[in-house]
Order: C-alpha cells, then structure tokens, then sequence
C-alpha cells in the first residue's frame, strides 16, 4: 500500500449533473466518484446512457448549461475544484492540461480548415511558440501517431482522410499540448478491428512514454480487459461497482457486472445464444424506487430492500466496491471513497 | 491562405495535385457556382459595371483628355479636374488586381493588405487631391466654336452629368442621335435638364454597385451578428432576438424606408447616399439573422466545435473561425439575393423622388421619363430600365447558381 501515498491527478467527489427536459430534471449522474492516478487508465464501462459521457464532459466543463446543471459535487485536479472555474479559467486547463478525444472521428474535425491550421491553433493557444516552432510540434504530434509523411499531412483536409486517419489526427491534436490527463470517450467505437487496436496500442505507448493518465469511456468490455487499470462499472447515473481490472473481470460483486460478461460472446465458447440482459436502461426522469437494477436483477428478493431502498457504493474487498444489497460481506462494509492506485504490469 | 505549410521539399509535382483540386467546402461551392453558365453570365455583367464604374470619369467627362488651344501648351484638363473619390476608387481597383494577381505561395493577408491601401489612401486623396471649384464646361466647345483648338481628344462620351449644356440651344430632351461630330453625339438621348442620358447612367454605376455591396454588407454584419449570438447561446438571447426580429419583420420595410428617406435633413444632404445605404441595411438584415441562427443552431451541436471547445479554443474563434465558416454559404444565397434587393429599393426611392438629390442614379433618370417637360421620353425608359433590369437579373442568376451548388440534392454524383 506504499502506493497510496501518490497524490491523484483527478479526484470526482459526488458528482451529480442534472439535465432539464420535458419531463422535469433528470439526474444524468448522480453521486459519482472516482480517482485517477498518474499514469493511470481507468476504464469507465456501462450502456448508453448511463452517464459516463457527462461524467467526462463534466470534468472539462463542457455540459451544455442550459439544459444541464452541476448539482452537487467537485472535480478535484491540482487541489483546485473545477467546477467553481470560470469559463476563462476552463479555457487555459482545456486542452493544455486536460484534453478530451471524442468517439465520430468523422465529425469532430472541421471541414473547412486543414489539420496543420486545427493543430496550430491549439499549440499556438497554449504554448508560447513562435509559428514554424509550432509546425514542428504539429509535425512531430502526427508523427507520434503513427502518420507518415506529416509534413505534407498537414496542409491536408479532413475530408482527404480515412476515419482512422482522422481518429489519429483528433488524438495528435489532443496531445500536441501535452496534456496531463486525457478524457477518450469511445475513441474507437467508429473504427473497425485492426485500426481500434492500433489506436489503443498508441494510446499505452504515450501513456507510457508521457506519464499521462487516461479516462477510457468505452462499452466493449474485450478493451476494457486489454487496456485498463481499474474499472468502473456505471448504471443509471451511478457507480455500481469499482476494482482494479483484475477484481471486476475474476470476481464480480454486481448483478449488472455479472450480465455484461454474460452477454459477451466469448471464444470458444458453444452456444447458441447469448445471454442477455432482461428488459430496459430505466428512463432517468423515472427511476424505479430502491436499487435503480432491481427490475432487471435476477438476484433480487422480494423480501430484501431492493426495491425500497437504493444501495450506497460500499467497499466489500480491499480495493474492491459495490452496490448491490446482496454482494456476499455488504453487511458492515465501509462506504469509503473509491481509490486505487493500482497499475498493471507493462506487458512488454 | 490554405496552403500555408506546404513544405517545401515535397516535390512540385505533388504539391500541384494537392493545389489543384478543391479544397474546402467554400472552394468547392465556388467551383460549383462558376461553373454554371447562368453565374458567369451574371459575373461578366457585373464585373463590366464595376470596370465603368471605377473608369466612369475616363468614359464620359466634359473634359477632354488632352487639350491644346491655338498657341497655347498641352493641357491635360480632365486630369487636373478629377475628384478624390475617381482617384481613390482607382487606387482600390489597381490594388485589388495586383493582390489578385499576387502568385498565390507568396503569403500575404490579401483582404487585410487590401483594406490597409484602402485606409491610408483614402485621407491622402482627400487631402492631396483639389480639384478646381469652378468648372467651366463649355469652355472647350465655346473654344471648337471659335476655332481656337489645334486638337482635342475627348472621352468615348463629351459630356459629364452635370454638363447642362447651357450653350447649346434646344438641347432639352433629345432623342437619342448619333453624330460624326463627338459634342453633339447622345447616344441614349438627353433629359430634362439637358444633360446627356448616357454619361448620367456611366456614372450610375457607381451608385448601383456600390448600394447593393454597402447596404447588403450593413445587413449581412447586423443580420450574422444577431443571428449567431442566437444560434449560439439559445436560451434567453435566442427568445430575445427572436422576438426582436419578429418586429422588424413586421415592418413593412418599404414605408420604413420612405420614411428614413423623407425625414434626412437638407443639410445632409451630401450625405445622402450613405444614409440610404444605412437605411436598406438596417431595414434588410432580418433574412439573414434567420438564417445565420437556423445554420448556428445546427453548428452549435456538431462534434468539431465541442471538439474546438475541448482544445480551450476561445469563444471568438468558435464562433468567427470554426462556426461562421461552415454556415455561410446559405446566407451568401441570400445575400446575392438581397444586393439585387437593394438596387431595387434605391431605384424606387429615387423614383418616387426622395432618393438623391445631385448624384446621377438610375432610378431617378427613370422617374424623369414622364415628369418634367415634354411629355413621354421613351429613351429615359429604356436605358436606364434594361439597365436596372439587367443588373438586378445578373445577381439572380450568381444567386440562383450558388443556390445550386450548395444543394446536396442537385449535387449528388
């Protein structure tokens, strides 16, 4: 535990963002924490929906407000709350020390700028360089990322590129500052097989080779396994269950966890059907009362509390949380902040 | 420009596949628009009043270029009486063609070079340039009389708009004549005042190109400004603007302008063509803050400019460099439309006679057709008419054509 003295690099502490909408405020996230390390992947998994985007977009401020609303909690990064910064306070952490990378490489480029003047005007925002400096670092960002040719790369267009050109062109852009801490939501849900596997390849090598930590938002459970360092598992606006990728993927404390490896097919395995599970994504402006899985859950009793009473995140195992009333040892366990500092051994 | 960083070392041959196919969304809707016949008819007829209208003292003037009495030196006189407005527009054409012509690997902020040369010459010509009070238009048909010319040599057309020709007798309202004789030529006619029908409407170019640029671009500034501040921030700016574009849309902007038109003081009256450029671009902006709003509203939620968000990109350049780009071109449709507009809209303030009062402009020539002395003046219907006719159909056309280079639907290949 000689780890746990390292200080985070992010801490979300009860993060609760509401949205407006015609059926009244929705709770979108409601009381998510989690702590991110140096150097560190987190995998943030759970169905569309369930609040892991506006987790991430809450972290750069970047909830559209209105309809959005941060209700309670703090985003802790460097000891400063980054949700008391004004919008010209976000402005120098955007990008600089956070950057985000987001899933449709297709569309998150602008069409009528090339990528060498998208790239420059990030660099030259926040570094201070002088023109040809910056087109250098624009030059060897591509470069990184596995584009040849960069230089001639950059006087091109998005629409000259293929989707995973233009993932890579987003993730140079994201990195050519050098940010601390990087924000990839679903970064190759629109990529096929091979160039998702490259893509995340790149993303270890840089992590590795800058220190930067990772916020992996994905629902494929198979990269979740090859890439991160702690997961957490989120349903419903919450956090039902956080461990380090070992302790989620081995022994898995939550009903919902359980379904979602019960309905990845698997190699090698013979079956006909894949297990699933039952029923919807509750609607968020009308949360079932008690544990928001308990419709869904093949685990529940009627006699227990499930569907009275919402369970709170607690620790069950060392390094290991959950929420679910029925987790073998919820009786008496902590309700402690999620933290591990844990990182998987670099495969080399 | 784009292709800033071309590196130099990539070979020519590439850099030229690179460069000559279309580039961006703009370039290639310009492409798309120029290659229809319907726009370059339109470009052609409005680059030829643009040419006329930046030459118009070297086409008509009552002054003769060059000037030799018996005796006496080689004057230049319709040099020396140019005024500060014909050298300053000629100073913005020669910059504006040499910038054009600049080979495009030189990089050079065209539009702010331009815009420079533009600023520092303007208060030099007016400074420099005085041109003498009194002018005598007569004196060199008065000396052709006498026989005191050894030689002349006259514009295409003898005759300035103001030229009265008091000198000459029965010169009211005739119709249009072609003589051997250049001071006694009038080609479209002369009106009520005496003056030359053609040489007026040379000169009314100017006011019938600049109207429709100056009052459309006052419209496009105000009508983009609102409309992307609505499409941007929603909520209460978009109920508020909304609620004010609904009143001037409710408007009707023609009695907005009569009114405009009939309250400018007397004394201002030297201003009186920019206070009508003023009048249709505040009372023509509603259309495009429609637009700009509907196309930001689409923008607004598009991944590359939370993507431009995510970088710490400053609001400005979201808004001018990321936005603006991308939700333009509609609202050049429109524009096109409305420059056309607004030479319509002068044509009837003049012709309803409270337009301007010194300048030469179509529409006033128009409105002269039956008022004054001597009853219908089929010429003064024509020319000027067709003119305006013709105008306003070339802007439709460019406007048509670029229409149809940005619809997905007619595009689709």
């Amino acid at each position: 535990m000689a780890e746990q003295t390292e200080k985070p690099i992010l801490r979300i502490e009860d993060l609760a963002v509401t949205f407006w909408s015609d059926q009244g405020r929705v709770r979108a996230v409601n009381g998510v924490n989690m702590t991110l390390y140096p150097r560190q992947t987190l995998a943030v998994v759970g169905e569309s929906g369930c609040g892991k985007s506006v987790t991430a977009l809450s972290t750069l401020q970047l909830v559209p407000t209105p309809p959005g609303r941060y209700e309670t909690g703090r985003i802790v990064f460097d000891d400063q709350d980054l949700l008391n910064h004004s919008d010209r306070q976000m402005q120098a952490i955007r990008g600089n020390q956070i950057a985000m990378i987001f899933q449709e490489p297709m569309t998150s480029l602008n069409p009528v700028y090339s990528i060498g003047e998208q790239i420059l005007e990030a660099i030259l925002l926040h570094q201070k360089v002088s023109r040809s400096e910056a087109i250098d670092i624009a030059e060897s960002a591509l470069n990184d990322v596995g584009i040849g040719e960069a230089r001639r790369r950059l006087s091109e267009y998005p629409h000259q590129m293929s989707g995973g050109m233009r993932q890579r062109v987003m993730i140079a852009m994201a990195l050519a500052c050098r940010p601390r801490l990087l924000l990839a939501d679903e970064p190759t849900t629109a990529l096929d097989v091979t160039i998702q596997a490259q893509i995340l390849e790149l993303l270890r090598e840089l992590q590795e080779k800058r220190g930067m930590s990772i916020m992996l938002i994905t629902h494929d459970l198979g990269v979740v396994a090859e890439n991160a360092d702690v997961v957490a598992v989120m349903y419903a606006g919450r956090i039902v269950e956080y461990g380090t990728v070992d302790a989620v993927f081995d022994h898995p404390l939550h009903p919902y966890t359980r379904g979602l490896f019960e309905s990845m097919p698997r190699l090698g395995q013979d079956k006909h059907r894949l297990q699933v599970i039952d029923g919807q994504v509750p609607n968020p402006a009308d949360l079932p009362s008690g544990c928001p899985f308990h419709p869904r859950c093949r685990d529940m009793n009627d006699d227990a509390k499930c569907g009275t009473d919402d369970p709170p995140l607690l620790e069950i195992q060392p390094q290991h949380w959950s929420a679910c009333w029925h987790a073998a040892g919820y009786e008496g366990a902590k309700p402690t902040r999620p933290d591990i500092a844990y990182r998987r051994a670099m495969a080399t | 420009m784009t292709d800033s960083h071309a590196d130099p070392n990539t070979s020519g041959q590439d850099e030229a596949a690179l460069t000559s196919r279309p580039r961006t969304y703009l370039q290639m809707v310009a492409q798309r628009t120029l290659s229809r016949p319907g726009a370059q008819v339109g470009l052609m007829w409005i680059t030829l009043l643009v040419i006329m209208a930046v030459l118009a003292p070297f086409i008509a003037n009552s002054h003769p270029l060059i000037f030799k009495r018996v005796g006496g030196d080689v004057e230049f006189p319709l040099f020396r009486f140019l005024r500060p407005i014909d050298v300053l527009l000629l100073i913005a054409a020669g910059a504006g063609v040499v910038l054009w012509y600049v080979p495009k690997r030189i990089r050079l902020p065209r539009a702010m070079v331009f815009i420079a040369i533009v600023i520092v010459a303007a208060p030099m010509c007016f400074w420099l340039i005085n041109p003498p009070r009194k002018e005598v238009l007569h004196t060199y048909r008065n000396a052709i009389r006498d026989n005191d010319v050894m030689w002349i040599v006259h514009t295409p057309i003898a005759f300035s708009p103001h030229d009265r020709q008091r000198d000459t007798r029965g010169m009211r309202n005739h119709e249009p004549s072609i003589t051997y004789w250049r001071e006694g030529c009038h080609l479209f006619g002369t009106d009520t005042n005496s003056a030359d029908v053609a040489s007026n409407m040379v000169h009314g170019t100017r006011i019938a190109v600049s109207i429709g640029f100056i009052a459309t671009g006052i419209a496009l500034v105000i009508g983009v400004l609102i409309g992307s501040i609505m499409g941007f921030f929603v909520g209460w700016a978009d109920l508020m603007g909304m609620r004010f574009v609904e009143v001037f849309a409710a408007i009707p902007s023609l009695l907005l302008l009569l009114t405009i038109a009939a309250v400018i003081p007397p004394e201002w009256n030297a201003y009186r063509l920019y206070a009508m450029m003023v009048a249709i671009g505040v009372t023509g902006w509603v259309g495009y803050a429609r637009f700009t709003r509907a196309e930001f509203l689409k923008l607004r939620n598009q991944d590359f400019v939370l993507a431009a968000r995510a970088l710490g990109l400053p609001l400005r350049s979201i808004l001018l460099k990321h936005m603006l780009p991308n939700g333009v071109a509609p609202v050049l449709v429109e524009a096109s439309f409305g420059v056309a507009g607004a030479i319509i809209s002068e044509s009837v303030l003049s012709f309803l006679g409270i337009g301007l009062i010194d300048d030469p402009s179509w529409g006033k020539m128009l409105s002269e057709t039956i008022s004054g002395t001597g009853g219908f003046k089929w010429w003064m219907a024509i020319f000027p008419g067709n003119a305006i006719f013709l105008t306003v159909f070339a802007y439709i056309l460019i406007g048509e054509s670029l229409r149809d280079a940005i619809d997905p639907y007619v595009n689709r290949n």
